[in-house]
């Protein structure tokens, strides 16, 4: 589940890139507001920041 | 807006954001009712307005749980540096929290213009409302039902697995719809994991917090849309008068739950949304 973490932690930064710079447009409003934007980045970055701690909590050797 | 409808906006914000009655369909139905028809609820200067007003209700939640968040937030950071789960209370409550608040988060970023744009008018919002009432008394119901089961007992938050929390966080999710309360769905969801209701009111809050808070801050760059400057004043003393509408209401709500349910709520939405919805059938409310 590790390399998983990775990927999908690498794919949610990439796609939130990609609305912040207003290359994606899907689930945002028609007309495509700058601050819309802005929220769909930030919650794909808050997602793949989880993803990086659900990454952490796999590195540790359980006891 | 007046100076009086700014006022009556914020304490209709502090205070229906937290008692489980649907802030969206109260300021939806409010408006309709006294016939402010001056106020457009898709203005930017409007919309900067509730930002603020937001805000100061998020803020309220924080100051009053600042014990809890303050170990909630302690606790998380330890576990990641940790990277492991330990069985600390607050660490527990904190991941609950984090996973509880992923429904909405995504089913709000995708749905919330849709649903808003598809029912936010008095009648679905009078009809949702009355819904809302009906939820709460079906939720007393069966957790009167599942207390009667043996070997059925109340449990503290930390008792709560993941998929209970994921359960009750897409339980505020349908708070996206305008009169279906965040807090009074939460709390019967919490209901039926077996929390007491003083412990599914505090639930219903933490989890309510980040939302509420990330959709303010989220939301800022709408202050600084042409013309919001115009509201300024009135957001500020909006946004103070919200803060402790709402910083009463959750001190208010936590010692009613102590003792009390649902029911009141429950008869009150039934009311109002059945008032509202025949007279939004009738015209009257446009």
């Amino acid at each position: 589940m590790k390399p998983l973490a990775l990927v999908l932690a690498l794919a949610f930064f990439v796609i939130g890139l990609l609305y912040g710079l207003g290359i994606l447009n899907f689930f945002t409003k028609s007309g495509a507001e700058h601050s819309h934007h802005f929220t769909h980045l930030v919650a794909c970055w808050i997602i793949a920041l989880l993803c990086l701690v659900w990454f952490r909590f796999q590195g540790s050797p359980s006891r | 807006m007046s100076d009086l409808q700014a006022i009556v906006l914020a304490l209709l914000q502090g205070v229906s954001e937290l008692f489980p009655i649907s802030s969206l369909g109260h300021t939806i139905l409010l408006p309709a009712v006294l016939r402010w028809n001056n106020i457009n609820r898709a203005d930017p200067t409007f919309l900067a307005f509730v930002v603020v007003l937001h805000l100061g209700t998020a803020l309220a939640l924080l100051a009053y749980y600042r014990t809890q968040w303050w170990a909630i937030a302690r606790a998380l950071v330890s576990s990641v540096v940790r990277g492991k789960l330990s069985q600390d209370r607050n660490e527990r409550v904190g991941w609950l929290l984090v996973v509880g608040t992923l429904p909405v988060g995504i089913l709000g970023l995708i749905f919330q213009e849709p649903v808003r744009a598809l029912f936010g008018t008095p009648a679905p919002a009078a009809a949702f409302l009355a819904l809302n009432g009906l939820v709460m008394f079906a939720g007393e119901a069966l957790r009167r039902r599942q207390l009667r089961l043996p070997q059925r007992a109340d449990r503290p938050i930390e008792h709560l697995s993941f998929a209970q929390s994921v359960f009750v966080g897409f339980a505020q999710s349908l708070a996206l719809l305008p009169g279906i309360s965040r807090s009074g769905a939460s709390m019967v969801a919490g209901l039926l994991c077996d929390l007491d209701h003083e412990d599914a009111a505090e639930y219903s809050f933490l989890l309510a917090t980040p939302v509420i808070l990330a959709a303010a801050l989220l939301e800022i760059p709408k202050l600084t849309a042409p013309g919001s400057h115009v509201v300024l004043v009135q957001a500020i003393i909006g946004g103070i008068v919200a803060a402790i509408a709402a910083y009463a209401s959750v001190a208010f709500l936590t010692r009613y739950f102590k003792s009390n349910d649902l029911r009141p709520f429950g008869w009150y939405c039934l009311a109002a949304g059945v008032i509202c919805f025949i007279l939004s059938r009738m015209g009257v409310l446009s």
